[in-house]
């Protein structure tokens, strides 16, 4: 009972900070707080539109209540296996129903340990929730179980992703933006500077070399999801610069994996990781604080994730962060959207009542005074144009406002859907390809091959262009 | 008396479980794997689409298939070799320690009852470049310059993950080998020596005959175990650097379940069979043909 009431003070406590470190209070609400004034742009993939006033709850609320003829319950599932998300989800629902008198939401318990699994299971027993966060949305889109968001609601988001053109969930957060995060001490102790060009970034880790205090970089090549990150750099640059839809054309048989574009992917890549630690191929993810913390290494390229990592190892280890610019001068980041979110279920939007109130709790739910809670509390990168107001490092901060000026924000391409969506396993063998071309052990037009015979192999099972796969 | 012909029900009754699980779990997929094998499912969709010898072509044209051959040959003519050495060497040193032979065999022993997986993380631990034992008493030592990097370095990757295989395998060769040794005739022995046969002599004319039998389990056991590695390569490379360490297992395992290409996998599978069956069809001839008959 003790306990209880301990963790119970303790929880409340908790969210009383966490609301605290929002910058809008209750007044904000009511419209007279800052609006969308964050220069927030919207990003290549994603059609210009304007931010909407951010903070219209009152006005919505009236608007969503009109709407409803009769009080309307809506239910509502989500990954509940974190504590972050279990927290701020709850706060956000119980702040909707104070609001809105005409509709109750009701959260029912997901299953965040094995969520895919719990969504299906409450789909073939018919309690497919109204409201969820969907994270399998290529499945449930072709299955026809969700409902296309209205652009109001698509208008809210930097990025979303569209499926033949319609967009069916609202990002519940920016994808995890990878960025240089380095020794700032190290840095200002030998007057190195955040590079604003791609040649600057390779001049600085050359002068790291040169100074021979640490490697410049470390990676942590024996997670080969870990090279992703840099591949996806690469890619982005030299690839989806040139073609954006170079996934679905590989598809069409209009281009193929030996095209320079993709040879001057790995050649970034050798240019790059030549800075890299000695031994990084069998180096595993996991070490790569301990070469940051322990001046073993200048710089790593990873996402916030990381942010916290580097804290616990040490917390006095001062860190900067800078995004690595394009050859091209441009910046190119993962972020944005992903295909995940927030999502109506098509069975709740044939109700007027329903739709009308699901739409009405989404916008309240990303409305910057209550979505900061979301992201303040899991550490998210904000997915909305109107960015709330959080109390976060100034490291963190410089990678939203980074996020927010960037010129072209993506998700991974191994997360891309539709057209682009990858065949199985092809990510990894691209990796490990490129691992073999960084040793030394295959040259270039080698590996363009390999990866070609692997391609094609994998379009026979898999072509969303041709539907082979797909059902 | 007629003895009764067929089989009776308690006979059946006895056979019938593990024949009936025998066949479903062992037979059935063994033969419709045969026929997955000509096909291009992907282990999930209920489409299976007859490619005829698609899976078969690709296999003798493909890079990673020859690569996987070659390390798998590599890898199991190592170990079988150096396994059984080690394991008759710590055999000779139980069967002829004064003291402490019981500590001896338990101590030779010990890592095979280590599993395979935690195996590979502590000799992975070991192996890792900055932090690793081997470099850091390298390092300790004065010799920094002679650090490798030994599962990244792609001519050393396979012979490194071998050395955990011999560590972990030659103790239960050894036992086999301890068990074959201690059966020897003392008097052959006592014999050759009064007859003025060298130490070197008896071990080669008397001691090496009288244990082939268990030269010729332990090779065949050591052979099998070698061309099925895949705990360790999983734990320690994941096939890499790049696809360095993969062996047909570890490509059966990666088309199969992680690419979604089953047909190619079970194609794979089937040809891991055949030269499973090639290998030790000559081995026995081999090693038979040189066993000694009490």
């Amino acid at each position: 009972m003790k306990k209880k009431l301990v963790s119970g003070m303790m929880a409340v406590a908790m969210m009383t900070t966490l609301l605290s470190g929002c910058g809008n209070s209750k007044t904000d609400s009511t419209g007279d707080a800052p609006a969308a004034d964050t220069s927030a742009q919207k990003t290549e993939s994603q059609p210009a539109a304007e931010a909407p006033a951010a903070n219209e709850s009152t006005a919505e609320a009236d608007a969503a209540d009109a709407i409803v003829t009769e009080p309307t319950e809506l239910t509502f599932i989500f990954a509940d296996g974190d504590d972050g998300a279990k927290q701020s989800m709850n706060t956000i629902v119980d702040k909707f129903n104070d609001t809105y008198e005409n509709i109750t939401v009701t959260i029912e318990p997901g299953n965040g340990g094995a969520y895919s699994e719990f969504i299906k299971t409450k789909d073939s027993v018919g309690e497919f929730p109204d409201v969820m966060e969907m994270r399998d949305t290529a499945v449930y889109v072709r299955a026809g179980k969700l409902a296309p968001l209205p652009d109001d609601i698509v208008s809210l988001f930097k990025t979303t992703t569209a499926f033949d053109g319609v967009t069916y969930t609202a990002p519940l957060a920016g994808e995890n933006t990878n960025g240089i995060i380095y020794n700032k001490t190290y840095f200002d102790e030998k007057g190195f500077e955040e590079p604003k060009t791609y040649d600057e970034f390779l001049t600085l880790c050359q002068g790291i070399q040169d100074a021979g205090d640490m490697s410049p970089l470390v990676v942590g090549g024996q997670d080969i999801w870990h090279m992703g990150f840099w591949f996806y750099k690469a890619y982005n640059d030299q690839v989806l610069s040139q073609d954006e839809d170079f996934i679905k054309h590989c598809y069409e048989g209009t281009k193929t994996f030996t095209d320079d574009s993709i040879k001057n992917t790995f050649t970034e890549l050798q240019d790059i990781l030549q800075y890299a630690q000695d031994g990084w191929v069998s180096t595993p993810d996991a070490q790569i604080t301990t070469f940051l913390v322990n001046d073993m290494a200048a710089m790593m390229y990873s996402g916030t994730h990381m942010f916290s990592q580097i804290e616990q190892a040490d917390p006095d280890f001062e860190m900067g962060w800078f995004a690595v610019p394009s050859p091209d001068g441009k910046t190119r980041l993962v972020g944005g959207g992903g295909a995940s979110g927030l999502a109506i279920s098509a069975e709740a939007a044939q109700d007027p009542n329903k739709k009308a109130a699901a739409e009405a709790f989404i916008k309240f739910f990303y409305a910057p005074e209550n979505y900061c809670v979301y992201c303040q509390t899991l550490s998210a990168i904000p997915s909305t144009v109107a960015e709330p107001q959080l109390d976060v490092s100034s490291v963190f901060q410089e990678v939203i406002d980074a996020t927010a000026s960037a010129d072209k924000l993506s998700p991974m391409w191994n997360t891309m859907t539709g057209d682009n969506e990858l065949p199985p396993d092809f990510r990894n063998f691209t990796y490990k390809t490129l691992i073999e071309v960084l040793q030394g052990t295959r040259d270039i037009d080698s590996a363009c091959e390999e990866l070609v015979k692997t391609w094609n192999v994998g379009m026979e099972s898999f072509n969303p262009v041709t539907g082979v796969g797909i059902e | 008396m007629k003895q009764k012909k067929g089989l009776d029900k308690v006979t059946i009754a006895f056979i019938a479980p593990a024949f009936i699980f025998f066949t479903l779990f062992i037979i059935v997929p063994t033969i419709s794997s045969v026929y997955y094998s000509f096909t291009s499912w992907d282990g999930i969709s209920p489409n299976v689409k007859f490619i005829g010898l698609a899976n078969y072509k690709e296999i003798f044209t493909s890079a990673r298939f020859g690569n996987a051959l070659k390390n798998t040959v590599i890898l199991t003519v190592f170990i079988s070799i150096c396994e059984n050495v080690m394991a008759l060497v710590l055999a000779l040193i139980v069967d002829n320690v004064r003291w402490g032979k019981n500590a001896f065999r338990s101590a030779f022993y010990l890592p095979v009852l280590v599993s395979g997986i935690v195996s590979g993380f502590i000799w992975k631990i070991m192996y890792n470049y900055n932090f690793g034992t081997f470099n850091t008493i390298l390092k300790n030592i004065g010799l920094e310059d002679a650090r490798q990097d030994w599962l990244g370095n792609t001519s050393l990757t396979l012979i490194m993950i071998g050395l955990v295989l011999i560590w972990k395998g030659a103790g239960y060769y050894m036992i086999i080998y301890l068990a074959s040794l201690q059966s020897v005739s003392t008097d052959l022995l006592e014999a050759a020596q009064i007859d003025g046969a060298t130490a070197i002599q008896r071990f080669r004319h008397i001691t090496i005959p009288m244990i082939s039998g268990a030269f010729t389990i332990n090779f065949t056991l050591s052979l099998i175990n070698g061309l099925k590695v895949f705990d360790q390569i999983n734990v320690m490379t994941d096939g890499g650097p790049g696809f360095t360490s993969e062996t047909l297992v570890y490509l059966l395992y990666k088309v199969g379940f992680n690419e979604g290409r089953q047909g190619f996998g079970t194609a794979v599978g089937i040809m891991l069979l055949f030269i499973i069956i090639i290998l030790n069809t000559l081995q026995q001839k081999f090693l038979r043909s040189r066993e000694v008959q009490m």
